[in-house]
């Protein structure tokens, strides 16, 4: 009987987190109370218990990367290397937008994708405005790439992050596995834009001088400590790269240089926590609750064990229909739940032996699959948003048919990706 | 003291006025802003000189202010072109309930009129006559308020 509340917990919560008949945060932490009350979640459930608890691991990792992007921020070098890039390509439209998703696709594997498309869509506009060229191919763009860029690496996407934390990955196992192939998909996605985006390319030769009249110099607002956070930075990578040899969590690394930047930066806390997204740290802790009560309880277990059994040695049509149903489902839905949910189902299929390509196969999908529609990605959301405070409206449609183009183009990719690295060649 | 006796005459605009004269006459003026009443000298709104910017300024530069300095002082003759062949209906937010304006009775007090002035952030507050179909007789600046409301300075005592 019990199993049966919980679950209807959960799909009542999920139900509601999906439709945003309330705010996400209220439904994940209604569904997390509601398991207390249902006694199936105490305070050392939820708290202490690495396996049903609050994993905080990921949530420390992310309100680290969260302070990090704070002080990066005030240094001016995103706009910097945005407008120096555009001027390397003297105002030629289709290479500005390869500069710029390019730009996006590497922020995004170090950032996350909503601060990235926040931090480039305003020197896109300045940019395209110069350049007297539509913004708004350039800006569906950078929405697609940064949400490829951040599937590269362990910190480039939450589900990444949490796939890392349940699995035991570490950030070397995420470059070395979904780095590769998420270059391959830029470079696929790039001659994408060439087609999809065309009619966008209209060189003007006279409107090039406005482009190079901008100087990119200027908006470094400090120097000192851009040069002092480009160190701490490059010493929190070398310590994700070297975590796992140190023997030290990617959580610990982050944390060390967030507390390294604010006390470099001397900061005040409004600035160097500007970019703490509190409501989305509140939203893990209370999905981690709710998945850790179907633990619990017995449910993914007895879910896992009949996936398991149906699947049996077929490894690759388990990788492939993980991939593909992850990619639906994260275009309709917000992959954080998703992949909060699955986890500990993959996590029940590999210990029976299924080879670890079924992580890969998660994220590849979850993290991926946003690009289909307008509101799978939170990225998505953000430039439709931008775009349409700067008067350049971007419908539903509008988005979701490059989106979609470019989901089922890269869906294709990765599965042959899968199965040429983990079962032809594997 | 009633906003009858604290209005002072000001000149006011229509939707249709052209933007560019409209900014310039409040520039050239020192007008903190512009009263815009409709055909029938009814206020429709009040169009403080923050909303001119906003139309001026791209909004990629209200969301990310550093890119004003890539930008260069020589940017802002092109920017203030964008007034060219507009008016003033293009430089308003959005239209407003007269509920919603900063306008007050002729009869209100200094105290009302300041309430009204700090709760809609405006600068400048219309006097409107209820007895004469709500037309304009006046606006009070917040200068003008200020220096009736605070003491006067000692060395002007």
């Amino acid at each position: 009987m019990i199993e049966v509340l919980v679950v209807a917990v959960f799909v009542a919560a999920y139900v509601l987190i999906a439709t945003e008949r309330i705010h996400r945060v209220a439904a994940a932490l209604s569904g997390a109370a509601a398991m207390v009350l249902l006694g199936v979640v105490d305070a050392r459930v939820a708290f202490f218990s690495e396996k049903t608890g609050v994993d905080w691991n990921v949530i420390f990792l992310l309100l680290g990367m969260m302070v990090i992007v704070s002080v990066l921020k005030q240094t001016g070098v995103f706009e910097y290397v945005a407008i120096w890039a555009a001027k390397r390509t003297r105002g030629r439209p289709f290479a500005t937008m390869v500069m710029l998703v390019v730009i996006t696709a590497v922020a995004s594997a170090l950032l996350d994708n909503v601060t990235t498309v926040l931090l480039i869509a305003p020197v896109t506009l300045l940019v395209c405005d110069r350049l007297s060229l539509p913004p708004v191919p350039f800006l569906i763009a950078e929405a697609l790439a940064s949400n490829i860029g951040g599937t590269a690496t362990l910190i480039g996407d939450p589900p990444n992050i949490i796939i890392a934390s349940r699995a035991g990955l570490t950030f070397n196992d995420f470059a070395a596995n979904l780095a590769p192939i998420v270059i391959v998909l830029i470079v696929v996605f790039i001659g994408l834009c060439r087609v999809l985006f065309r009619s966008a390319f209209t060189y003007d030769p006279e409107r090039v001088a406005a482009l190079m009249a901008l100087d990119e110099r200027e908006v470094i607002k400090d120097r000192p400590l851009l040069l002092r956070s480009a160190i701490v930075l490059v010493a929190v990578m070398i310590g994700f790269v070297a975590h796992s040899a140190l023997h030290i969590e990617p959580s610990m690394v982050a944390l060390l240089g967030a507390g390294a930047l604010v006390a470099l930066s001397r900061l005040d806390p409004p600035e160097f926590l500007e970019e703490v997204e509190w409501p989305t740290l509140v939203f893990f802790m209370g999905l981690f609750i709710m998945v850790g009560a179907l633990v619990e309880v017995g449910v993914i277990g007895r879910l896992g064990g009949l996936l398991t059994a149906a699947v049996g040695d077929r490894y690759l049509l388990a990788s492939s229909v993980l991939l593909g149903g992850s990619a639906l489902l994260s275009g309709i839905v917000d992959n954080i739940p998703y992949v909060a949910t699955m986890t500990p189902l993959v996590q029940t299929m590999v210990d029976a032996g299924h080879a670890t390509a079924l992580w890969w196969a998660l994220a590849l999908g979850a993290d991926l699959g946003g690009n289909a529609t307008a509101v799978g990605a939170s990225a998505n959301v953000v430039v439709i948003g931008i775009a349409a405070r700067a008067g350049h409206p971007i419908t539903f449609w509008q988005f979701t048919k490059y989106g979609s183009v470019v989901a089922a183009v890269t869906i294709a990719v990765r599965r042959l990706y899968l199965f040429l690295r983990y079962y032809a060649f594997g | 003291m009633t906003a009858r006796n604290l209005a002072q005459p000001f000149p006011v605009v229509t939707p249709d006025t052209d933007a560019m004269d409209a900014a310039q006459a409040m520039a050239g003026r020192h007008w903190p802003g512009l009263i815009v009443c409709n055909d029938d000298g009814r206020p429709y709104t009040i169009l403080p000189g923050s909303e001119v910017l906003r139309f001026l300024i791209p909004t990629y530069v209200q969301d990310d202010p550093v890119l004003a300095r890539a930008l260069g002082e020589e940017a802002s003759d092109e920017l203030c072109r964008k007034l060219v062949h507009r008016t003033v209906r293009d430089l308003l937010a959005k239209p407003q309930d007269l509920d919603d304006l900063p306008v007050v009775d002729a009869d209100a007090t200094s105290l009302e009129v300041a309430a009204v002035m700090a709760h809609m952030h405006s600068p400048l507050v219309a006097v409107v006559d209820e007895h004469d179909g709500n037309r304009v007789i006046g606006a009070i600046t917040v200068n003008r308020l200020l220096d009736h409301l605070l003491p006067p300075h000692p060395a002007q005592a």
